[in-house]
């Protein structure tokens, strides 16, 4: 939904070229001393650094194994203006392997320029001794580099063409990131027989969007036989061309998944193979996207299989169970407790499942196939489903872009009523998920491929706090406080304890409160509940000076202390985890001997005329009894960048609210 | 620089013989030994078996029963290696609370990773190895051994790893030629090691037996302090084709000379800036535009490869590339002054706000960073040569008041580096405010910042754009809804540098303004956070490095009509850590504020731990005092 929604955006904000002069024209080692000249870019004046020009493209031609590779190229022109932008100086190119054959980094060529007296000084990077490899991991090498001669005004420049037998592997290329750019474009020729899928994203708009037609030879050998193969044919190619021009760095603010879901960026993805070969969907549909996981190896086949040595574990886990529900639910806790997951962001088995069982480690993806394998083994009705988290970007409703997920759960159903399962997050519930899980649009991984919303707005925080103040036979005051925590706070506050103790937890709680208050009591329900939110209440003393006025705030520790919402500016949409609904009771005694003077106003807000958040404030005496109700409730999780002053004002109110004072008097 | 300290390496290699069910049955640690504690190191034998100044294998075997999942990390198996360091083997294993062995590791089952992580390229990886069990307790076992191209630095013995960890028995064993001379200097132990000789090799051996469980208090003294240790340190040894000797600083100083010897050589065009930089002035003078020019034309980039490691880049490397680390950067810096005709030397400091102290009388490589010192007359000016920032001369508190180990050719020399007093530290803020009738706070802040105090906002400022800048600022600031409408910021380098900061803020709703009164706080910007909980049995001593003086004046201009109700009484507190008063009175329609605090530095004596609560409490109570004012009757009907 929010996907379409950007792409319209983007779609009709396509601007005809203009006729000015074009820095694509801009060419390695063609410098001017006047290229120094600018100190500040109107871009943005406050830049540390500036991407004079990036400028990439990539082709597909054939290669000696009687196939295609691809080759992209990439130009890139950048000053470095002071110190804080000598990070653009360290330069890492990221390399594809598959274990049996790597991309290759060919002709790559740095350069640091400096204007001194007047001339320009080049200073080369030693590409032989200079470039470093890291091996990260299995499919992934990292070679880097750092400019030499860096200094504040330095204009660095480099160029490197990257070969690569990885069709799927067609570069994706960002025209925004952390320092502003002035010319950004990228040119792709696809010949007809690969078809490949553009996705677009962000908020900027074109400079250039073109493309032309025409025709080209196409020419491939085959020297892996003892016959060298060469064949040549021709086919129509496309010529497509991207350009933006004086696009603004994007800087990640709080309350945002992930910033890589903001900028402006084009991404490839093959679709089909077409004459003169013999045509063949390589995208596909969800369906045959979802068979294909379920027929692969390290997938769906370990779930089909007889897995006859899960028997032992099986009636470990499930003994003295006495429905379909209660052994679903000794199979997730068993799992959940015994195993540690020691990678996410996987949605691949890299070990067999009883592999995974011994070793009592593995991926998220790991766990929840073994956990989804398992309840099916007890007979249970699960699937696996695809989704991607918050922080890795949104998937596509459209297409079955597998590699856009980072993460496997478990759906199971039982008479259907659907749970939705994750083993691999310590101490999480039957039946819940972590929130980074809800970014919209999921799939099970079945036949049908059924798609799943999981979405932020359906997630309801909600907070419970009751405080209740009798005045005690000496004048103080004599309180009782009741929580029930949200339940992703419960669950932090679980962790919490588990890795610093109860004492450390209350100690804290303590400190919130202003000066002489006695605890006792505090107590902790539902530690080890890990389905239902915490049940904390404690009771405390608090000494009354006997002044001639009192001035007491009714939210004690609980009120809301700071707006969240900090920036003054907004540029793209605000996406909180959840949304909240917080509830604070209050009744309190006037104290022994003293009479209400003065009580906060009464105040009733709407966030909008939809009625998508309220904020409530009630407070009354009577009988020498205070009774005090805030309520600050927000329906949705998603909100639009025009709606962050709202939002912020709105807050605004509460914190003032949340800081206004009772004032008793002493009785004449 | 990260190789300067080889990191205390955790396993080692025995003979003991392997285990047999049930040696590590959880119902054989004494009570005593389980109590607070999250693991317990049941058995521990590392041995150092040297041969020669060039070779030494270490060997480990240790055994730790994990009691619960606080302690897990204890459970993961870690070795580092590279181009002097070898692992020669590595086995594990993995065992039930009653000791039944569940699973076994073998070399081939350890992953390897990459160790470059900061680091731009660094040639050490580690190998890794985790039995992931969860049933708790658990205990693992494992056996290293691992051979050391170099004997330079050895490992320390420290059997206590850390808080909530009791020991049962360990040992720490050196075996070497009987010609061979080492030191080793003990901490909370006592008596001498067993010694066993033989065939022209002695044995010595360190032994404890049930430790139990330690918290570490806040602001506790280093962990070095706590608990039971030996450090040793080599007299001759080697790294590569290098000897060297640490039995005196001298000696170990003569080493590093040594190894950056021939390195001071500029190419023609650096020696010619030189000398158009410097020819004719003053020495400080040339100091101070040689340090900027280094400032400007260098960065640092880190490259751990080797010996390199250990021994710097040379002068030509920094002045064509434009970068290097610590010990290059030094290096060339130090070649720069030379060409100056400056004689400055090479330091060695163990950095770090929280760094453990030198032992001036047990030589040893505690270093870990490199600045540079050149000695004048009258005084020595430090500098710190991986900044491109810092001012000449200065140091912050990553490297000042510590003893470090100045070299040049005839050796080396223990000194300390200066000192930032409670003079030196400050925050004087000046405050202009009004407040208008909705209750939002219009504050004009001016503070001066001077030397540590100063530092976190020289980063700031230095390091990151403007909007940063902000962003920064807007999660500093401690109120609620607010805006920056302006901010600037004034540099005034020096030894003791300061920075003059002024903010234009608008805080919103900084008052409440209610029907008839007005509250406000009027400590409009420094509000302390501390506050300690109350421990009655504190165990150590309570260690402040760092001194400082905060003052803060204050006026706040209020809307017309307004009179006092409650004024919060002046407040003033001392004690041994520090001093603090505030006051604030009402003047015609000015609100005037002045808050003073004084924190000392030092080692108090755990019995004062009360004391320091004391006074923060009271001083964050007061930091907090409101004000209210009530509505002039006769102007109501305003």
């Amino acid at each position: 939904m929010k996907i379409q929604l950007l792409l319209v955006i983007l779609l009709g904000l396509i601007l005809p070229p203009a006729f000015s002069q074009e820095p694509s024209k801009i060419k390695f080692g063609k410098l001017t001393p006047s290229d120094f000249e600018p100190t500040v870019y109107s871009v943005d004046s406050s830049a540390s650094a500036v991407i004079i020009a990036d400028i990439g493209s990539t082709e597909i031609v054939g290669n000696q194994k009687g196939s295609f590779s691809l080759v992209f190229k990439n130009f890139r022109r950048a000053r470095v203006l002071n110190k804080n932008g000598y990070d653009l100086a360290d330069v890492e190119i990221r390399i594809y392997d598959d274990g049996r054959n790597e991309e290759d980094l060919v002709s790559l060529k740095a350069v640091t320029y400096n204007l001194e007296n007047g001339k320009i000084v080049e200073t080369k990077l030693d590409v032989k001794s200079a470039v470093f490899k890291d091996r990260i991991s299995k499919n992934l090498v990292i070679k880097k580099f750092t400019f030499p001669n860096i200094k504040e005004g330095s204009i660095i420049e480099y160029e490197y063409k990257l070969n690569s037998d990885f069709i799927f592997n067609l570069q994706p290329w960002s025209f925004q990131g952390a320092y502003p750019r002035l010319w950004s474009e990228y040119n792709v020729s696809m010949p007809e027989f690969y078809y490949y899928v553009t996705l677009a994203q962000g908020y900027q708009p074109f400079f250039i969007k073109d493309r032309k037609d025409r025709r080209d030879n196409f020419v491939y050998t085959d020297n892996s036989s003892i016959q060298t193969n060469r064949e040549t044919f021709s086919c129509g190619v496309t010529d497509y061309r991207w350009a933006m021009k004086d696009v603004p760095a994007l800087k990640e603010e709080s309350f945002t998944s992930t910033i890589s879901n903001h900028i402006a960026k084009l991404e490839f993805q093959l679709a089909e193979i077409r004459q003169p070969f013999t045509p063949k969907p390589i995208m596909g549909s969800w369906a045959s996207a979802c068979k294909e996981m379920l027929d692969d190896e390290d997938f769906g086949l370990q779930l089909t299989k007889d897995n006859g040595w899960l028997n032992d574990v099986m009636n470990e886990a499930t003994g003295g169970a006495k429905n379909a529900v209660e052994k679903a639910q000794h199979i997730f806790s068993y799992l959940r407790d015994n195993m540690t997951c020691t990678n996410y962001n996987r949605i691949y088995a890299e070990k067999n499942l009883r592999t995974v069982l011994k070793s009592r480690n593995g991926s998220e993806a790991e766990i929840n196939l073994l956990l989804t394998a398992m309840l099916k083994k007890a007979d249970l009705d699960a699937e696996p489903v695809l989704l991607s988290t918050r922080s890795h970007g949104y998937t596509y409703t459209m297409y079955p872009l597998m590699d856009r997920f980072n993460y496997v759960i478990s759906r199971l159903n039982i008479d259907g009523k659907e749970y939705y399962l994750d083993a691999s997050q310590p101490r999480m519930g039957f039946g819940r998920l972590g929130y980074e899980c809800y970014n919209g649009h999921a799939r099970v991984v079945n036949m049908e491929a059924t798609p799943v919303e999981l979405s932020a707005d359906s997630l309801m925080e909600t907070k419970i706090t009751s405080v209740f103040i009798i005045n005690d036979s000496t004048g103080n005051y004599d309180g009782l406080l009741q929580q029930t925590p949200g339940y992703y706070e419960s669950n932090s506050i679980r962790n919490r304890i588990k890795e610093k103790g109860r004492e450390d937890f209350f100690n804290d709680f303590k400190k919130g409160w202003m000066g002489e208050v006695e605890m006792t009591k505090g107590k902790i329900d539902s530690l080890d509940k890990f389905e239902y939110p915490l049940a904390i209440n404690y009771n405390f003393r608090m000494k009354i000076d006997k002044e001639d006025l009192l001035y007491v705030n009714p939210m004690f520790t609980e009120g809301i202390k700071e707006n969240p919402f900090k920036s003054a500016q907004r540029y793209y949409p605000v996406e909180m985890p959840y949304a909240i609904d917080e509830v604070y009771l209050l009744r309190l005694d006037v104290p022994k001997g003293y009479v209400v003077d003065e009580l906060p106003r009464q105040l009733m807000l709407k966030l909008n005329e939809e009625d998508d958040g309220m904020f409530e404030y009630r407070i009354s005496e009577s009988n020498g009894i205070i009774s005090m109700r805030s309520r600050l409730r927000i329906k949705r999780a998603y909100f639009l960048p025009e709606e962050y002053d709202m939002l912020r004002e709105f807050f605004n109110y509460v914190v003032k609210k949340h800081n206004e004072q009772i004032v008793f008097k002493k009785k004449p | 620089m990260s190789r300067l300290i080889i990191l205390v390496i955790l396993s080692l290699y025995t003979l003991a013989v392997e285990a047999g069910d049930g040696d590590y049955a959880i119902f054989k640690i004494s009570p005593a030994l389980m109590k607070g504690a999250n693991a317990v190191i049941r058995q521990q034998d590392t041995r150092l078996e040297i041969s020669s100044t060039s070779k030494m294998v270490y060997k480990n075997h240790y055994v730790i029963t994990i009691l619960n999942e606080n302690a897990d990390d204890l459970a993961e198996f870690y070795m580092w290696y590279d181009k002097l360091r070898h692992i020669n083997s590595a086995e594990g294993f993995l065992y039930d609370m009653m000791g039944k062995q569940l699973k076994k590791m073998k070399f081939k089952d350890l992953e390897d990773r990459t160790g470059s992580s900061d680091n731009l390229i660094d040639d050490s990886r580690y190998k890794r190895h985790n039995f992931y069990y969860k049933v708790y307790p658990y205990t693992i076992e494992y056996f290293v051994e691992v051979e050391y191209k170099s004997t330079m630095t050895f490992p320390a013995w420290q059997p206590q790893r850390k808080e909530f960890v009791s020991v049962v028995h360990s040992t720490f064993t050196v075996d070497c030629p009987d010609n061979y001379q080492y030191r080793y200097k003990v901490v909370k132990y006592s008596g001498e090691p067993a010694k066993k000789t033989e065939k022209g090799r002695v044995e010595s051996t360190w032994e404890v037996n049930n430790l139990a469980a330690i918290i570490r208090e806040p602001l506790a003294p280093s962990w070095i302090e706590l608990t039971p240790n030996v450090k040793f340190a080599p007299n001759d040894f080697q790294i590569e084709n290098y000897q060297g000797n640490m039995v005196d600083w001298n000696s170990f100083g003569k080493f590093i000379s040594l190894l950056n010897k021939d390195r001071d050589k500029l190419p023609d065009n650096v020696r010619k800036t030189v000398h158009e930089l410097t020819d004719g002035l003053p020495d400080r003078e040339k100091i101070e535009r040689l340090y900027k020019y280094m400032q400007k034309n260098t960065r640092y980039v880190s490259i751990q490869l080797g010996i390199g490691g250990l021994q710097p880049f040379d002068a030509t490397f920094v002045a064509t590339n434009g970068y290097g680390d610590c010990k290059a950067l030094s290096n060339y810096m130090y070649s720069l002054l030379k060409e100056a005709g400056i004689q400055s030397c090479y330091t060695l400091v163990n950095s770090g706000p929280a760094a453990a102290e030198v032992d001036k009388d047990f030589p040893a490589d505690y270093f870990n960073h490199i600045i540079l010192c050149v000695p004048l007359k009258n005084d020595s000016i430090w500098l710190e040569c991986t900044s491109q920032i810092l001012a000449t001369g200065y140091l912050s508190d990553h490297t000042d008041n510590r003893l470090v180990l100045l070299v040049n050719d005839k050796g080396g020399t223990l000194v300390r580096t200066p000192r930032y007093s409670i003079k030196d530290n400050l925050e004087i803020r000046n405050i202009k405010a009004i407040l208008k009738q909705d209750g939002t706070l219009n504050v004009k802040a001016g503070t001066h910042y001077t030397a540590l105090q100063q530092d976190q906002i020289h980063y700031l400022i230095n390091t990151e754009a403007n909007n940063k800048i902000k962003e920064h600022l807007h999660e500093q600031l401690d109120f609620a809804t607010y805006d920056i409408d302006r901010f600037d910021y004034k540099q005034n380098p020096g030894l003791i540098p300061s920075i003059d900061e002024t903010l234009d803020i608008t805080v919103k709703n900084y008052a409440t303004i209610t029907g008839k009164r007005l509250f406000i706080v009027p400590n409009v910007m420094t509000r302390t956070h501390q506050k300690f909980s109350a421990d009655s049995t504190r165990k150590y001593d309570i260690v402040f490095n760092m001194e400082y003086q905060d003052v803060d004046s204050v006026e706040i201009e209020i809307p017309k009509g307004y009179e006092a109700e409650s004024m919060p009484r002046d407040v003033s507190v001392k004690s041994q850590y520090g001093a603090y008063s505030c006051s604030v009175k009402l003047s015609g329609n000015k609100l005037y504020y002045y808050r003073s605090i004084e924190r000392f530095s030092g080692r108090f004596p755990a019995a004062s731990y009360d004391d320091l609560r004391l006074f923060y409490e009271a001083v964050y109570k007061a930091d907090r005092n409101r004000v209210v004012l009530v509505k002039n009757e006769q102007l109501k009907a305003f």
